[in-house]
């Protein structure tokens, strides 16, 4: 075996090392628990793990450009792609604590930050994974302990059913993902993931077998409940509704980064470069290694999903369950960027191809999403509970600074302008835009052009239906008078998590370049711009 | 000294952004320091706009500037979002002539609405002057915006603040009133934002040199070459695109202006809305639906415009001319009967602006700075009255001008000028706009087709007489009818802050009235660009039919040949 190779296989720890330093933060924890009570305690050593990750993560070796033998043989790679989900997992554990702080009782403190610690490790694996086998560990990192959070606060029968809701499907879903991942390996030979889609891709030339479509299909379904894709959304809202507020502003957002970075990955939709040229060899478009099948299946599933949650969430008046369709809603949003990816590859589309524009709006998101929850988090109390819509009625008048900050993200939800959700709406309606459909184009591009403008069309509708779910939350709060003063005040770090995101919501929106351009960076394109027809 | 003057544009943004963020800072206790901030700030954005618009009408029109597209002048561009190869979305802001008295309409018309809320409002004072203020940076922002995204920034951004105006200080059924208007305009904005980044990529992609660009006199600029120099199939193409375009741009204007059967959420706004809510909804917010399709519809699908122009938007137009004309006729409400007004008069401003000439282009241009003037006007006296006597049924009403004769003076003042007496602003705007309609030309439609619209058209005109002259007789004139108004304390005229909230509206009402050259004098230069693009559209209309004509000749012959 040649040193090289073989140094990639054995030198893989220092790769993980954030990852290391959260898991042994989690035992230390776990064992802590025993010892001492406390939420400040473990809140506090949590965040301490989360800034040591974040540092070994930026002072940490990275693998870019990767060697061809890392490529090949590393188990995990650091690119841009793994480093841009190191820093949402990082930013959204470290606002996912300070949400939750005070919410969890003292005595379960250590677990529950404990079990929050390996989460966004997992969710720090996904992104650097470039092996099914590390893919899948990463994925069951999260869902794990997702378990344990869900059946930790709360001990009501409500909690319990979400409890055992999600523990049952999402096994079930982890099973289709692993079926899944065994056709791939059964088609290809290998696990490792730049090698997986070179050589779907070079078999793509002769057309993918049936038994592919198979794999594609279980990935997605497999993943698909991860990102609460339509029909693999249902029991989002019992569960979101059962739990505890910060367990399910984690599932609002860490399930959903997780799984759309692992179908980047497994679907090879943003290959690295020595990849990407073998792909332009065998004239296959990156996201498409398993046939043009996928661009379909995406395109029908955002179409679903986006309308599905919206109609649905028209219909709720609990917040956590409107929250958890509109997170439904939002997924369709990003899967546009996902069905059109693969036409806006090819290093010439004059916008923000498709997966930039998912990863910004998974940031947009996980701004504003958690922004909500955190005001939930900030003003429910036992005595005083914020449930549904009708609890924060005349909030304005209590506490003008908070609903302000809420009014921000519920308007960055509904996609107003100076607002990270317009910045991402408008890089994937761009997207949707984007296909050439004119004399420059054969009839098939035109076919797909005409398609993906009908889905930007249904986006647009789907975000007029949006606003008018979110505009009852805003009424309750600005145009109506308050039926019960809100007492509550979680202390500070609930309001710290508000004010964050609060601040990187307007941030997205007022100046979304800086953001863009690491998305950019994250998804390689070929260096020599392939000939303009 | 350019430089001096363009950072001004910038800064008449900041100051009412500024003065809101004071407002809302200074908290709901401290009224007096809340409105004083408030008037000082609309008082010196008036300032900064009109020293725009004084330096703007100064400057020599710009010899290099290409005859078909838009010259912004004190402009100031900051890249923000450098997608492409170019820079990308801009914070791109300038001023020209169709914007540059709009942008003093708003600045104006803000004053007054200040003033009238002096007292109206005694609730949440901070954040209504806050709002207010934030309304005014997205007014102005609309106007002064010369980057497709960031104007549809702006044209958003007008929403929030109102739907907070509306539904806060709102009347009885404020509620509804303010969701209703949301969704209803962000349906039609949203549908108008995927065709504004459907004529960025279609000017991408068939633009030699690649170029990205925002920037509306580029995009411009670049349709109108490709449609001077196109082979016929790129044509052919280009026309269809248009019709696209357009229709997905018209659908958020024709909601703001607006056109029926989209007009369902006006009157139940304009109804429920606060006084200064009502003046700016008609003042300027629905200005900014026909600016829109003037700024973008037509230059951007000037084909298409022509096209679908009259027989759509003309036909539209028309009926809400006259259909506005009997709403108003049959309401026992004076702010409803003011509401559906606007319908009926901006249907004029549409006819004019779609008869795509010089003529009716100006007519329809000073036609939206004089509704935003008599309107603006009929809804403060309006709020004045009410402010009186908390009624606005006309039944409760009778003889007023012998109770309160500055008052009465002032609403038979802006009643005439509403109904376009001679001498008064409103003539100008309603004469040009129909002579522009009875002098257009349309391919496929017959000059009986235009003077039928004519026709049609001065009937609103008369209409709008009628209605306007039955509330006056009603409510000021006859015998002296009071409703009651017990425990309101006793009711005088219009005081020395109500004097000063009308005079700039009255002085204005006059000036363009008599002196209206100043005015088209300033924005001819860009309303020429308008109408000369329309003229290539219909040059290109004309070649395609002689094109036509002659294939169909060649055809007879052919067919003729064969038989023998």
């Amino acid at each position: 075996m040649n040193p090289d190779t073989l140094q990639a296989l054995t030198g893989w720890v220092p790769l993980v090392l954030p990852e290391v330093i959260l898991v042994a933060a989690a035992c230390v924890l776990f064992l802590g628990a025993t010892v001492k009570a406390g939420r400040d305690v473990w809140a506090t050593a949590a965040l301490v793990a989360l800034a040591a990750a974040a540092l070994a993560a930026w002072l940490g070796p990275r693998s870019e450009p990767p060697t061809q033998a890392a490529l090949f043989a590393s188990p995990v790679l650091i690119d841009h792609l793994a480093l841009l989900v190191k820093v949402l997992a990082f930013v959204g554990g470290a606002l996912l604590v300070l949400l939750s702080w005070h919410e969890v009782p003292d005595r379960q403190a250590a677990e529950y930050f404990a079990c929050l610690l390996v989460i966004v490790a997992g969710t720090a694996l996904v992104g650097s994974a470039n092996e099914l086998i590390t893919l899948f560990l990463a994925l069951e990192m999260i869902s794990i302990p997702t378990y344990v959070l869900l059946y930790l606060p709360k001990h009501d029968n409500a909690s319990q059913e979400a409890a055992m809701k999600y523990f049952l499907l999402s096994i079930f879903s982890s099973g289709l993902l692993l079926f899944g991942f065994s056709y791939l390996y059964g088609l290809t030979g290998t696990t490792n993931l730049p090698a997986l889609v070179q050589a779907l891709a070079s078999a793509g030339q002769g057309g993918v077998p049936a038994v592919g479509l198979v794999a594609l299909v279980m990935v997605v379904a497999g993943l698909g409940f991860r990102i609460t894709a339509v029909p693999f959304h249902f029991y989002a809202p019992d569960v979101y509704q059962g739990t505890s507020t910060g367990a399910a502003a984690l599932l609002a957002f860490v399930p959903k980064v997780a799984g759309f970075v692992a179908l980047v990955r497994v679907l090879g939709f943003a290959p690295q470069a020595l990849i990407l040229e073998d792909l332009a060899l065998s004239r296959v478009s990156p996201g498409l290694v398993l046939g043009p099948q996928v661009s379909t299946l995406f395109w029908i599933l955002a179409a679903a999903t986006m309308t599905l949650g919206n109609v649905l969430a028209l219909l709720q008046d609990n917040l956590k369950r409107l929250l958890a369709y509109s997170g439904v809603a939002h997924a369709g949003y990003m899967l546009i960027g996902l069905a059109v990816a693969p036409y806006l590859s090819e290093g010439k589309a004059p916008v923000a191809g498709g997966v930039e524009a998912v990863l910004f709006y998974l940031a947009a998101y996980g701004a504003m999403t958690l922004g909500a929850f955190a005001v939930i988090a900030y003003l429910h109390t036992p005595q005083r509970p914020v449930e549904t819509v009708d609890d924060l009625a005349g909030l304005s008048r209590d506490r003008p600074g908070v609903a302000l900050l809420m009014a921000v993200f519920l308007l960055s939800l509904i996609g107003i302008p100076l607002t990270g959700g317009f910045a991402g709406k408008l890089l994937l309606f761009l997207g949707a835009m984007a296909l050439r459909a004119d004399s420059g184009a054969d009839a098939a591009m035109l076919e797909q052009a005409r398609l993906f403008r009908l889905l930007g069309l249904i986006g647009a509708l789907n975000a007029a239906v949006g606003a008018w779910y979110y505009l009852r939350v805003l009424a309750a709060m600005y145009l109506r008078n308050p039926v019960r003063p809100v007492e509550g005040r979680r202390g500070w770090p609930a309001l710290a998590a508000v004010c964050l995101c609060a601040l990187a919501t307007v941030a997205l929106g007022v100046y979304p370049w800086p953001l863009l351009r690491s998305a950019q960076e994250a998804v390689p394109r070929l260096a020599r711009e392939r000939a303009e027809r | 000294m350019n430089d001096l003057f363009s950072s001004l544009i910038p800064l008449s943004l900041a100051v009412p952004a500024v003065g809101a963020a004071l407002a809302a800072a200074l908290g709901p206790r401290r009224g007096p320091a809340v409105r004083a901030v408030a008037l000082a700030a609309t008082l010196v954005t008036l300032a900064l706009v009109l020293t725009v618009a004084v330096q703007f009408a100064s400057l020599a029109p710009n010899p290099d500037a290409p005859a078909r597209t838009f010259d912004p002048r004190l402009a100031t561009a900051v890249s923000l979002l450098p997608l492409g190869n170019g820079p990308g979305v801009q914070f791109f802001v300038g001023v020209d002539g169709l914007s540059v008295w709009l942008a003093l309409l708003t600045a104006v018309l803000m004053v007054p609405a200040v003033l009238v809320s002096w007292a109206a409002i005694t609730e949440r004072v901070n954040e209504f002057y806050a709002w207010l203020l934030l309304l005014q940076v997205g007014m102005i922002g609309v106007f002064f915006a010369f980057d497709i995204v960031l104007f549809y920034v702006f044209f958003e951004l007008t929403l929030v603040p109102l739907f907070f105006l509306i539904g806060i200080w709102g009347g009885s059924n404020r509620r509804h009133a303010a969701q209703k208007f949301f969704i209803y305009t962000l349906t039609g904005s949203l549908v108008t934002l995927l065709g504004v980044l459907g004529v960025v990529l279609v000017c991408y992609y068939n633009s030699p040199e690649k170029e990205l660009t925002f920037s509306i006199p580029r995009l411009v600029q670049s349709v109108q070459e490709r449609l001077a120099t196109g082979t016929a199939a790129e044509l052919g193409y280009w026309r269809t695109v248009q019709v696209y375009v357009f229709l997905a741009l018209m659908a958020g204007f024709a909601v703001k202006v607006p056109l029926v059967p989209l007009h369902t959420w006006l009157p139940l706004a304009h109804v429920e809305a606060p006084t200064a809510g009502s003046v700016l909804l008609a003042g300027v917010l629905l200005k900014i639906g026909t600016y829109g399709f003037l700024r973008l519809c037509v230059p951007l699908a000037p084909d298409a415009a022509l096209s679908l122009g009259v027989p759509l938007v003309g036909t539209l137009a028309v009926i809400g001319v006259i259909y506005g004309a009997f709403c108003a006729l049959a309401q026992s409400d004076i702010k409803k009967l003011v509401a559906y007004s606007s319908v009926s008069h901006l249907g004029i401003c549409m006819l004019g602006m779609f008869a795509l000439n010089e003529v009716g282009l100006a007519g329809s241009l000073v036609q939206m700075v004089n509704h935003g003037l008599s309107t603006g006007g009929l809804f403060l006296l309006v709020g004045m009255l009410y402010e009186r006597y908390h009624t606005r049924e006309m039944a409760d009403y009778g003889g007023m001008a012998a109770k309160l004769k500055l008052l009465g003076v002032a609403m038979v003042f802006v009643c005439l000028s509403s109904a376009g007496l001679p001498g008064l602003n409103g003539f100008w705007g309603e004469v040009f706009s129909l002579m522009g309609i009875a002098k257009a030309t349309a391919p496929g439609l017959t000059p009986a087709a235009m003077a039928t619209l004519t026709a049609l058209g001065a009937t609103g005109v008369v209409l709008g007489a009628w209605y306007l002259m039955t509330m006056l007789r009603r409510v000021f004139f006859g015998p002296l009818k009071e409703p009651p108004h017990e425990g309101h304390g006793p009711v005088g005229d219009l005081n020395g802050r109500e004097l000063a909230a009308l005079a700039p509206i009255g002085i204005l009402c006059v000036l363009l009235g008599v002196y209206p050259q100043p005015f088209f004098d300033v924005a001819s230069r860009d309303l020429k660009v308008v109408a000369g693009i329309a003229d290539d559209a219909r040059e290109r209309a004309r070649m395609i039919e002689a094109g036509n004509a002659a294939a169909a000749e060649r055809a007879a012959l052919a067919a003729g040949e064969e038989k023998r």
